[in-house]
């Protein structure tokens, strides 16, 4: 393979592993910027989304678990991948929405410390309960048939990169694109931005913020669906994945500024590109390159690369 | 409490005058006291007495090990309780203090003495270094600044250090030497009720230091020092226009807290013999966070308690006891009841008995 070749794998493969970043960070973002609430249970998010994807997408055969031991050893609609990417958001939206209802709103008014906490809590919950009922041994999740291969495009053949990561990076960008639309350029992003300067103004308006509060916590969590369900086929899937996968996404927010969803971007391209950079030439320190240049950016920019100072806590 | 400690203050004072610093203030004397008591006992009614032995099928290690994992969580409460900061980065202390006894046990000397001076002193520079560098976001930022350090350190040992730490197989040479060169700490001690009661050298040896532990962080927070964790923790703009350094006192509390987590994450080697890799990953972090907020942050023994419910919940109860059924549900069992805690007693077990107790007394204070 030439060296050009190799670089523009390197790349792509950077991009993908990003856009699944980006998919998580925007939400985490979007929900700590408006209602202030740090959702620890962002990976049980994506975790929900990737077993719901797995369980409409394909028939699975369950090693263990509760319900292999009830004889549910094969469970799954086998709907195939593209009925699964348009109901998985929808299933984890609802989800977002209920969860907002019940546990964002009571603790609203509580110390961040004690959101972080019971978001733990929650996630710890989710994840015992999809370990019990599916076991705790990885499921197969294999990318659908029609795009394992390179992309039948003149040139892209030549990569050794199956179409799935380019159809993640493609989905990647227009949903950023149309939360980024819908939060600048609509009158329902406008509440939302008025509502995270000032609250009480917007209130005294007339408008009543619950409402827009919890579709956008729904937006977040249907991206942390979205982001499951394109990420499973790249991974294993076993109840742990959504612990793996929330550290590096808050660093995605952080280092691109609280609340900016072009930062989550920014973030989420430069983790990427950093890891499979890192992955291709010293492969054991790709991990710790992630976290050394979140510390450095930190450290140069507390504020984070595109955050504004002062109005994040 | 106020006449009390009102009537005994001449015979402290007296006391004080001789013993210098090292003289009991308040209640201090009692406390230890009680604290020792029951540290002597424990072993013998988990694993030993006739009936309660039965009852709760607990066993001298896992004895041990809840005094290493609540000297842990006693530490993180001074950073949490106190001083109100969440760190999800302590499994770095933990997991690096037991690594370092592990390595210097290895290339240096196998006496438990010198390896939790190790340990320790690794974690400590260590806190002082990520506190330096986690401390300059408050809120959030801080929680997710430990957390990104922390799993740093995971993937340093995971892979580029991995000659020194044995990588995804976890840290093996540890080489125990006996205590002082003469006791092996598994051997039974030599005294009739000593070794009814306490049973082996190891569980003597961290009960001492849990003793000490205890002494160490009542003196802290019932000094005008751990005095202004508090009034850090209540209100810090004020702790700030009064004059104090809102900044190097949270440092410090970080490092304090550090320092216990390097004892027990020392102790734990020494324990365990072993050093796994899990030992450095988050989820170590949360299990201290739960331990704490599960017994009580902001009391001294409640994070003890919360310990060893959590390892009790994880060891015995995970094996089918008291009912068989239970077991695969152990961690989601722990996972509901710490939502509840958090959503319901905010201040833990501790608190909830102090709750109740003040119902009955009408409250002491």
């Amino acid at each position: 393979m030439s060296f050009h070749i190799e670089a523009i794998t390197v790349l792509l493969n950077g991009l993908q592993q990003g856009a699944i970043y980006i998919l998580l960070a925007v939400g985490l973002s979007i929900i700590l910027g408006t209602l202030k609430f740090v959702n620890f249970a962002h990976g049980a998010l994506y975790l929900i989304g990737t077993y719901a994807g797995l369980l409409l997408a394909l028939e699975v055969n369950l090693t263990s678990g509760l319900l292999q031991e009830w004889g549910y050893g094969q469970i799954g609609l086998g709907l195939g991948y593209i009925p699964a990417l348009l109901l998985v958001p929808l299933v984890v939206f609802v989800v977002g929405l209920a969860m907002e209802r019940w546990v964002v709103e009571p603790f609203k008014d509580r110390p961040d410390t004690d959101q972080i906490l019971v978001t733990f809590g929650l996630a710890i919950v989710v994840q015992e309960v999809f370990r019990i009922f599916f076991g705790s041994s990885s499921l197969p999740f294999s990318q659908p048939s029609w795009a394992q291969g390179a992309p039948q495009v003149p040139f892209l053949t030549q990569i050794p990169i199956s179409s799935w990561r380019y159809y993640v990076i493609l989905i990647t960008a227009v949903l950023v694109t149309i939360v980024y639309l819908l939060v600048e350029y609509t009158d329902f992003g406008l509440i939302v931005r008025a509502g995270t300067r000032d609250p009480e103004m917007v209130e005294l308006l007339g408008i009543r913020l619950s409402r827009p509060y919890i579709v956008v916590f729904g937006i977040g969590a249907a991206l942390a669906g979205v982001a499951g369900v394109v990420g499973g086929p790249l991974n294993p899937v076993n109840p742990t994945i959504g612990n793996d996968i929330l550290v590096p996404s808050f660093l995605t927010v952080v280092i691109g500024g609280v609340g900016s969803i072009a930062g989550a971007t920014l973030g989420g391209v430069l983790f990427g590109l950093t890891y499979a950079i890192l992955v291709a030439t010293f492969s054991s320190w790709a991990q710790v390159g992630l976290y050394a240049i979140a510390a450095v950016v930190l450290l140069v920019r507390p504020q984070g690369l595109l955050g504004e100072e002062g109005v994040a806590p | 409490m106020s006449d009390e400690s009102a009537a005994s203050t001449d015979a402290d004072g007296a006391l004080a005058k001789a013993a210098g610093i090292w003289a009991p203030r308040g209640n201090e004397a009692r406390v230890m006291a009680g604290a020792a008591i029951l540290l002597a006992i424990f072993p013998f009614v988990f694993a030993r007495m006739p009936v309660t032995s039965d009852f709760l099928q607990g066993y001298q290690s896992l004895a041990t090990l809840i005094l290493i994992w609540g000297i842990f969580a006693l530490g993180f409460d001074l950073l949490l309780g106190y001083t109100g900061l969440l760190s999800f980065g302590h499994a770095a202390f933990w997991g690096g203090a037991a690594y370092a006894a592990g390595v210097f046990s290895q290339y240096v000397s196998g006496s438990p003495v010198l390896m939790v001076l190790a340990g320790t002193t690794f974690a400590v520079l260590l806190a002082w270094f990520l506190g330096y560098l986690s401390l300059r976001r408050g809120g959030i930022y801080f929680a997710i600044l430990t957390l990104a350090f922390a799993q740093m350190m995971f993937y340093m040992s995971s892979s580029p250090l991995a000659s020194i730490t044995g990588g995804e197989n976890g840290f093996t040479g540890v080489e125990t030497a006996d205590l002082f060169g003469t006791f092996a700490l598994e051997s039974e001690l030599p005294l009739f009720p000593l070794e009814m009661l306490l049973g082996t050298w190891l569980y003597a040896f961290v009960a001492v230091i849990t003793l000490l532990c205890i002494a160490l962080g009542y003196r802290i927070l019932n000094s005008p020092y751990g005095m202004v964790f508090r009034a850090i923790r209540e209100n810090e703009q004020r702790a700030e226009f009064v004059g104090l350094n809102v900044w190097r006192y949270r440092l410090m509390s970080f490092i304090i807290s550090g320092f216990f987590a390097g004892v027990a994450g020392s102790l734990f080697v020494i324990h365990g013999t072993y050093v796994p890799l899990a030992s450095l990953y988050w989820t170590t972090s949360g299990e201290v966070v739960i331990m704490t907020v599960l017994g009580g942050t902001g009391s001294l023994f409640g994070p003890i308690v919360g310990a060893g419910l959590y390892l009790y919940v994880e060891n015995i109860v995970s094996g089918g006891h008291p009912v068989d059924f239970i077991a695969p549900f152990w961690h989601l069992i722990l996972g509901l009841v710490f939502v509840v805690t958090i959503w319901v007693f905010p201040r833990g077990i501790w608190g909830f008995v102090r709750d109740i107790r003040d119902r009955f007394t009408g409250g002491d204070r």
